[in-house]
């Protein structure tokens, strides 16, 4: 029960980090538009990408 | 997650959505990167890109943001779009010295790009005083 209890209360804190990070790993691959990642993010989000100021071709 | 946390970060998001149109706005009046894309393409992505923006600088103010030593919320948000668009430049420049003819820095755009960082954590507090005075209300 106890075991349960303490598994429910690591998910509950671990969770909201896993969404923030994977939401991290989203907005790296849209920023740097990594193609080996998500194919077409290059050009998809290639107008965002200038002018929120990131490098690209 | 949350009620609290997960109605700030959706909070968030839809302030991110907002940002992206406010930079698409900005970027035409500006003229700092002529447009490739089509109005409605740009207006979708810029969308996209805003809420995934939106979303993290509102979830890291909920997961660090107790440990900022500021009181003033918006400084604190400003603080963390600020940091985090930082983070992306650095990253970014880094790549640029890897690969220059991929990735090449534009002055203009990276100070449009940080002043839209300030912007975001303006917009992102504007939203986070709004939700919490709605939840007052309820």
């Amino acid at each position: 029960m106890e075991k349960i209890f303490e598994k429910e209360v690591l998910l509950k804190a671990l969770f909201p980090a896993l969404v923030v990070v994977a939401m991290a790993f989203t907005m790296v691959v849209i920023a740097y538009g990594v193609e080996s990642v998500a194919p077409g993010v290059h050009d998809a989000f290639h107008d965002f990408r200038h002018v929120i100021g990131m490098p690209c071709h | 997650m949350n009620t609290s946390m997960k109605r700030f970060v959706v909070a968030g998001m839809l302030g991110g959505i907002v940002w992206g149109w406010v930079a698409m706005a900005l970027n035409s009046a500006t003229g700092a990167f002529e447009f490739e894309g089509s109005f409605v393409h740009d207006l979708i992505t810029f969308a996209v890109g805003g809420a995934v923006f939106g979303t993290i600088v509102a979830g890291f103010l909920c997961l660090v943001g107790d440990i900022i030593p500021f009181r003033n919320r918006l400084l604190r948000a400003v603080l963390v779009s600020t940091s985090l668009w930082l983070l992306l430049k650095t990253g970014g420049t880094l790549l640029s010295h890897m690969d220059h003819e991929r990735y090449h820095l534009v002055t203009s755009q990276t100070i449009q790009g940080l002043f839209l960082a300030v912007i975001l954590g303006c917009i992102i507090w504007l939203f986070w005083k709004k939700e919490a005075k709605l939840r007052i209300e309820a």
